[in-house]
């Protein structure tokens, strides 16, 4: 399992990195490259270049960014967990982080990289979604900002142009009396999950008056469940309404470890699970 | 951690005198190299003008393979040549994976590389030679194969249909080999039971992941006519005979060497086709070559195990007395049966094995072992006891459900008694030194059944499903030679020691056992220290290598601590008899007055000894000081076989308590216990570590761990991403104790205790599932068992 | 077929200095320090999934095959080779005593995991250290035992 030859460029900044991706579509990102080694190690992608950003400074910072919460696309999942803003302002966010991988995979993996691969069973996409996130990515025509639901469009597919880069994301800071909870199943520690659920809610326990449910897992990007949030708003929990409710709104797709009715069915009693997270 | 056992073995002398090591728990001094970096594994090996390979594997379970264009290849950066069947065969005879003594067995000639048909996904059809890995691999790119694509026979349940897909026309069907065992008459006695009850299991075909991968250094030394093989392998005699038989060369002059192997558990055991080709390749272009097959192709290149299909029927009698067995297994393995110890071993122990702790005198068992275009399958630790022990133990629970008896006490009524032995198993093979009884009532001591029942019924009304159970097992270690010798195979039964003193006074030991982290060389120290009576750090010890140790077998079938492990207690009495006789010349008295102690020899009575140093330096330097006729001889030997039975069975109890989570499916294991009598133990906390290891492998297998094939023979989950073995987070801790019952057969009284976890793991836990599950009117019948199967089983899914 | 791209870099392995080496692009951090006798770095899936290739990279745990070796340039590595201060050699005591590993090959990257946790000095339960380690494939202990010398480890810390 040696990866096949490329030319290994150290990008210097922001816009020689643009610059050489532009010109090049055969060429790919190197940040963490947790997610990009295992596939070149197994020859599933045999780029010509590769352009290692992960040296670029500035591209790490996070920050409180007016109402957002900005995290910089070079910071590593670790830099983000043991992060004093982060964890004042967005402390579910650590949480959902200690369920990705492992600790030497945190401390190389980025939080851009993997916003920007988007694995579907990936929690960062599912949260970006859930919090209504702002994905900041920079290319030759300067900066845009792309909200995430309309950054996923497909099975390892984005919104990105070629020439883009993500340089960060801005997560809207938390209302008063607003929560995420979630929870995922999965058959090991650190495995992709057989289905997540994030939820952003608002109000409590037994007052829930916001409430929108973003899964992962189970399909090919985060899949947004409005009309069953809806139906959980009005009704409570029951299980054969919302069952029936996500299979009408999520195209399951079944993996190696649970077959599309059983995402359904995970996904479903996720709701119950991740909602009696919340307090009175 | 200094633990003395004191009811071990009174053959072996007091346990209060110094140097007595034998019973206990010291720390692997020797192994310390592996935490600072300095294990030499194969791929640590660099030599002089050293290549490397990459194999072409099929990318298809079944296709002609019409024709091979290798001439880009071979122009590609660093490539030395490539190579296809045709010059491999030209120094590589072919081989057949059959034995004599198991009755008709069929299977065909296999070659290194396959010639005009590839029959399993991953068969070696090519191989590259660079200077590196990479650049091999890169080769392997330009290689232009002309594949035909032919149907597979990939389901087991239809290989022996008239439809099926046979894979070698010459033998007109798949079915490699099949056997019957009858003993009694179980028709009548299920007629004559109370009440009978079935089930039929099936194991998901599974396979070893040793974290380091199977490797090979091979070098043809021309100028010596003479072949150094650097192997991770298990059985270094064994390699050194096949390597000279198929590539014809001077047994005497092919060196195996087995330095450190990071985990083997039977993997590495067998004859790889791979492994071969570089053997022949090195003595074709003259040069060493080093092959580490990588995480993707051992995945579908490491000998896979335990594909069954099982159904069983027992009948009891109305006060829970079992009357009759009967069993009917089915397993697949490949295209071929494995050389040299054959695909058959598996499905033979399934029906030598099952019922083995019970008294049951009508039994009838079928065995049915069939080809498919899959990985080839072979011996992996534990090899059938897991399926012979679930099915066995599973049909128990069934009983006493049926019957509403307890699910110990229906097994402790049907247990050969303790004091019963010798005696048989329902199969017919000879049983001896086996403690049943006494190792339930340990268990049950140790588990508090009481206690999780009452847990088990309160966890019920809060909808928590909680289970338990236990099972009795029977383990296979220190085979004779009935196992493999009979039928053919040039695998020693016979294992020696050899023991020196040196100059120095420091003591050498060389043992043909090997070592691949179950801490042979630890033990051998031990015994060798403790009988001789010496300090332990005076001893060093050579293993793993044809020119420096003894011939025998190495390490497999548990065989290490009670084969290798006698041969040295006798090598090391016969050098303390030789030293004793020695002294006695030198010190002027009578032998029976001496004896050694932390490298002296004492006079029992006091006054003054000699240290074996001086002796030593006498013996080797002045020698003309020692009265006439001494015959100094400060080097021993003794080797060991056991006789007159085909195994020395050990046996184990064990229990687990359960909890699954209704809404995922997902099986926690909360407790774990394992009372292991292995005998006398050497070293009782390696003992405790094999058993942990081999349960949390059990584990793997019961709930995680299969090969996953679509219907065109491809795996699945080949990575080590998709294949799920057991990792920290979720393996429980165990509780191991012990009963000791010394095997008659040797003076040390050790058995083996390598396998035991992995056999009786897999029945404990399914148990307990099913016995949680039975709560609900559930259960599941299918390992592993995953939350899919249990939301299956629940209803929650279809 | 691309050219044989190699980069030229400096970096510290043990403290000891690696000056304008050339390494192959392509190679990854754990083939290359193998390549110079570092065998202590073992490799066992090259995906990131099995840790027996965990290093130390300017302070933290990474795995060496899933980082360039070129993206060592600049850096301070330490092996399994260097795992010699005090605080590790009690470490490998505590792993000696409760035979805290059998083969071996997954001890490096054990050790690493475990110093890393050591030096975020948290008193950690059972279940918790249960989770620091569970990227680190052991299949020979069962986990049981590096449990038991980690747990030692910690409370001796604390």
């Amino acid at each position: 399992m040696k990866a096949a030859d490329f030319s290994y460029h150290e990008a210097v900044n922001l816009q020689d990195a643009i610059k050489i991706k532009a010109q090049d579509d055969e060429a790919v990102i190197l940040a963490g490259g947790q997610s990009l080694l295992p596939a070149l190690n197994m020859r599933l992608s045999s780029p010509t270049c590769l352009i290692d950003i992960s040296k670029i400074s500035g591209l790490n910072e996070i920050k409180i960014d007016g109402q957002t919460l900005f995290i910089g696309a070079l910071a590593t999942h670790s830099d983000v967990m043991n992060n004093k803003t982060v964890k004042d302002n967005m402390p579910c966010m650590i949480d959902i982080l200690k369920m990705v991988a492992h600790p030497a995979i945190r401390n190389k993996g980025t939080h851009g990289g993997s916003i920007a691969y988007g694995d579907p069973a990936a929690e960062l996409p599912a949260l970006a979604v859930a919090t209504n996130a702002e994905i900041i990515v920079s290319g030759q025509n300067g900066e845009r900002s792309i909200n995430a639901k309309e950054f996923y469009l497909g099975l390892f597919e984005t919104a990105i142009n070629q020439d883009e880069i993500v340089v960060g994301i801005k997560y809207p800071l938390l209302k008063q009396g607003q929560k995420i909870v979630f929870d995922e199943v999965c058959r090991r520690h650190g495995d992709y999950a057989m289905a997540g659920l994030i939820a952003n809610v608002m109000g409590s326990k037994n007052d829930i008056k916001d409430l929108k449910l973003v899964f992962f897992a189970t399909g090919d990007k985060p899949d947004v469940a409005d009309k069953t949030a809806r139906l959980y708003l009005d009704n409570g929990y029951d299980y054969d309404k919302l069952k029936n409710s996500l299979s009408s709104e999520i195209d399951f797709a079944g993996d190696l470890n649970s077959s599309s009715e059983m995402k359904l069915h995970l996904a479903t009693v996720l709701i119950k699970k991740v909602l009696s997270k919340l307090e009175n | 951690m200094d633990d003395i056992k004191v009811n071990q073995n009174p053959k072996l002398g007091s346990l209060d005198r110094p140097n007595s090591y034998i019973g206990r728990s010291l720390p692997r001094e020797n192994a310390k190299k592996h935490l600072d970096g300095g294990g030499q594994f194969v791929d640590d090996l660099t030599l002089p003008r050293m290549v490397h390979v990459a194999f072409l594997r099929s990318p298809f379970a079944h296709a002609e393979i019409k024709s091979i264009n290798t001439n880009d290849a071979k122009k590609s950066d660093g490539v030395v040549d490539v190579f296809t069947a045709k010059e491999i065969d030209e120094v590589c005879k072919p081989w057949i994976g059959t034995l004599g003594h198991l009755g008709e067995m069929r299977s065909p000639e296999q070659t290194p590389l396959a010639k005009k048909i590839a029959r399993w996904q991953g068969e070696p059809v090519a191989v590259v030679i660079a200077d590196s890995r990479a650049q091999a691999e890169d080769a392997l790119e330009l290689i232009e194969v002309d594949w035909a694509e032919k149907e597979a026979q990939v389901d087991m349940e239809t290989a022996l249909d008239s439809n099926a897909v046979v894979i070698h026309p010459e033998l007109g069907n798949n079915l490699f080999w099949t056997r019957t065992v009858n003993q009694g008459d179980v028709e009548k006695a299920f007629k004559e039971a109370d009440a009978v009850v079935e089930a039929t299991l099936d194991f998901a075909r599974h396979t070893g992941v040793t974290l380091e991968s199977r490797g090979i250094v091979a070098d043809w030394n021309k100028a010596e006519n003479k072949m150094t093989i650097y192997h991770n392998g298990q059985a270094p005699h064994m390699m050194q005979h096949i390597i000279a038989k198929h590539l014809d060369l001077n047994e005497g002059l092919v060196r195996i060497v087995s330095r450190d192997v990071g985990g083997s558990f039977g993997i590495k055991v067998h004859v790889y086709p791979d492994e071969m080709a570089v053997t022949a390749i090195s003595k074709k272009i003259g040069r060493p070559v080093k092959f580490i097959a990588d995480r993707l192709e051992s995945f579908t290149t490491d000998i896979h195990a335990r594909c069954h299909k099982i159904s069983g029927k027992l009948g009891v009698d109305k006060n829970g007395k079992i009357l009759a067995m009967e069993i009917d297994d089915l397993s697949g393995i490949g295209p071929f049966s494995m050389y040299p110890r054959t695909s058959a071993i598996e499905t033979n122990q399934v029906l030598n094995l099952s019922g083995a702790p019970y008294v049951i005198p009508n039994y009838k068992a079928v065995g049915t072992v069939v080809f498919q275009n899959k990985t080839p399958m072979c011996q992996y630790r534990a090899v059938g006891h897991p399926i012979a022990v679930a099915i066995t133990e599973a049909l128990i629970d069934k009983a006493a459900y049926k019957i509403d008896m307890d699910i110990d006490k229906i097994r402790k009524i049907n247990f050969i008694p303790d004091n019963a032995y010798p005696n048989k198993c329902p199969s017919g093979v000879p049983l001896e030194d086996l403690s049943h009884e006494a190792s339930m009532d340990k268990l049950l001591e140790i588990m508090d059944i009481k206690e999780i029942e009452v847990q088990k019924e309160e966890d019920l009304k809060k909808g928590v499903l909680t289970g338990h159970g236990v099972i009795s097992m029977c383990e296979v270690t220190n085979p004779s030679p009935l196992f493999y010798g009979v039928g053919g195979a040039h695998i020693s039964s016979q294992d020696g020691a050899s023991i020196r003193l040196e100059g120095s006074g420091a003591i050498h030991l060389s043992s043909s056992i090997t070592e691949q982290g179950q801490g042979t060389e630890a033990i051998m120290k031990q015994i060798a220290a403790d009988q001789l009576g010496v300090k332990m750090e005076s001893v060093r010890v050579t293993l793993g290598d044809t020119d420096a140790t003894p011939y025998g077998g190495g390490t497999w079938a548990s065989r290490g601590a009670g084969i290798g492990g006698e041969a040295v207690l006798k090598a090391a009495r016969k050098l303390k008899d030789n030293i004793l006789n020695i002294a006695a010349a030198i010190m002027q008295t009578d032998k029976d007055t001496l004896d050694i102690e932390d490298n002296n020899v004492i006079r029992k009575n006091g006054g003054e000894g000699i240290s074996l140093q001086k002796l030593a330096e006498t013996v080797y330097y002045r020698g003309h000081e020692l009265p006439k006729g001494t015959n100094a001889e400060l080097l021993a030997t003794a080797s060991f076989l056991i006789e007159g039975i085909p195994f020395v069975f050990t046996n184990s109890a064990m229990g687990c308590q359960v909890s699954i989570d209704q809404d995922t499916g997902i099986i926690k294991i909360n407790k774990f216990w394992a009372v292991e009598d292995c005998g006398t133990q050497i070293n009782p906390k390696l003992v405790e570590e094999q058993i942990r290891g081999g349960v949390i492998q059990g584990i793997g297998g019961a709930l995680f761990e299969e090969c996953v094939y679509d219907d065109q023979g491809n795996m699945q989950n080949a990575t080590m991403a998709d294949y799920l073995v057991p990792m920290a987070y979720e393996m429980p801790d165990i509780i191991v104790d012990h009963v000791t019952t010394n095997s008659g057969r040797s003076i040390i009284g050790a058995k083996g205790a390598g396998e035991a976890g992995t056999g009786g793991a897999p029945a404990v836990i399914m148990n307990a599932v099913n016995n949680a599950l039975k709560q609900v009117n559930a259960e599941v019948v299918s390992q592993p068992i995953t939350p899919e199967k249990i939301l299956k089983a629940l209803g929650k899914i279809q | 077929m691309a050219a044989n791209n190699s980069v030229n870099i400096s970096f510290t392995v043990n403290g000891e200095r690696f000056n304008n080496v050339n390494v192959p692009s392509r190679q990854h951090l754990a083939d290359y320090l193998r390549s110079q006798g570092f065998t202590g770095t073992h490799l066992g899936c090259e995906q990131g999934a099995c840790g027996a290739c965990t290093i130390e990279m300017d302070g933290k745990a990474v795995r060496s095959c899933l980082v360039l070796a070129s993206q060592a340039n600049g850096t301070n590595l330490k092996t399994v080779e260097g795992f010699d201060d005090e605080m590790m050699e009690k470490v490998k005591q505590n792993f000696l005593k409760h035979n805290a590993f059998q083969c071996g090959f997954c001890s490096p990257g054990m050790l690493m995991t475990t110093k890393e946790i050591l030096l975020n000095k948290k008193k950690l339960t059972r279940d918790e250290i249960r989770s620091e380690i569970s990227g680190n494939y052991c299949r020979c202990t069962g986990y049981q035992s590096i449990v038991d010398a980690i747990e030692e480890c910690i409370n001796e810390i604390n």
